[in-house]
């Protein structure tokens, strides 16, 4: 029962939830809808930066060792230097530890990152869109009862205007 | 107990309700950030697991990178991440048993509500 993940672990009929609880469904659904889709942003956002530092990857090669390149002090702001050397790079790999690698190892490390990110954001999509799906149901839903609830209330209206009519005459 | 003190005893009930329902919302935002770092600390082992004695490892502390010895790297890990599930299971039992408070204070508060409401009908019934 894919549809009532969000409703708890136990199955839960929305046909029998009331106009107040649906509302509170939709809006649980909203909220995580999203939290998914800024997560898809995030990973999206570091899915680029890998792939930034595994073209950077590709384009050292032994001849690179000599050769002059500009060295950013801030983002607007260079000053020329030398590559001293082209085979041992240093990678963050997070909580502030850093691995020395070589080109090959570093390789391995921006490829095996972006297949992972890839494959968070495929589960995070794939969660969103049925929980998406969900939100349409219940839409629906709620959309059902409101007119079923104004039907009572036009019927209501209706007797009690008779009735009125009646004291009149 | 006059409808004045009932009322008086209501907004309490409700205050502390309210405080509930803040602590946990502190304490599921704490124990999320765990979660977080937990993750972070995670691929920091698989990697530091991946790789030999040949590759040098540094920490960044301050400003400084300080070279570290891949064993005690990985040990170091090992216990950061032992430590953040431990929190991890503590934020969760304080969560759990603030949730059972508030489950008690929300019946407390009906209960009340519900006495002040047969009082004040009484009053209307007796005027």
């Amino acid at each position: 029962m894919a549809a009532n993940k969000g409703a708890g672990p136990q199955v839960i009929d929305i046909s029998k939830l009331n106009l107040e609880q649906l509302t509170t469904l939709k809006n649980q659904l909203d909220q995580e809808l999203q939290f998914f889709s800024e997560s898809l942003q995030q990973l999206k956002i570091a899915q680029l930066k890998f792939n930034e530092s595994g073209e950077c990857v590709e384009k050292l090669t032994p001849e690179t060792k000599g050769k002059e390149i500009l060295v950013p002090l801030t983002s607007c702001m260079y000053v020329p230097g030398t590559v001293a050397n082209s085979e041992k790079l240093l990678i963050e790999v997070g909580t502030g530890y850093y691995i020395e690698r070589d080109v090959p190892g570093a390789k391995d490390y921006f490829s095996r990152k972006i297949k992972f990110v890839t494959e968070q954001m495929e589960k995070i999509q794939k969660i969103a869109s049925e929980k998406s799906k969900l939100r349409e149901v219940v839409m629906d839903m709620m959309e059902m009862k409101l007119d079923q609830q104004l039907a009572v209330i036009q019927q209501q209206q209706a007797v009690a205007g008779k009735m009125g009519e009646g004291m009149v005459a | 107990m006059g409808p004045g003190a009932l009322q008086k005893k209501l907004e309490e009930e409700v205050e502390a309700y309210k405080k509930i329902q803040k602590d946990i919302s502190k304490t599921s935002g704490l124990r999320t950030q765990l979660d977080v770092q937990l993750n972070e600390n995670k691929v920091v082992k698989e990697e530091l697991d991946l790789i030999n004695e040949e590759n040098v490892v540094y920490k960044l502390i301050g400003p400084a990178l300080i070279r570290q010895d891949l064993e005690e790297a990985r040990q170091n890990v090992s216990k950061r991440v032992d430590y953040i599930q431990q929190e991890i299971k503590r934020h969760g039992n304080t969560i759990e048993k603030l949730e059972k408070e508030a489950e008690a204070k929300r019946e407390n508060i009906a209960k009340h509500q519900q006495q002040l409401q047969q009082m004040m009908m009484k009053q209307a019934a007796n005027t």
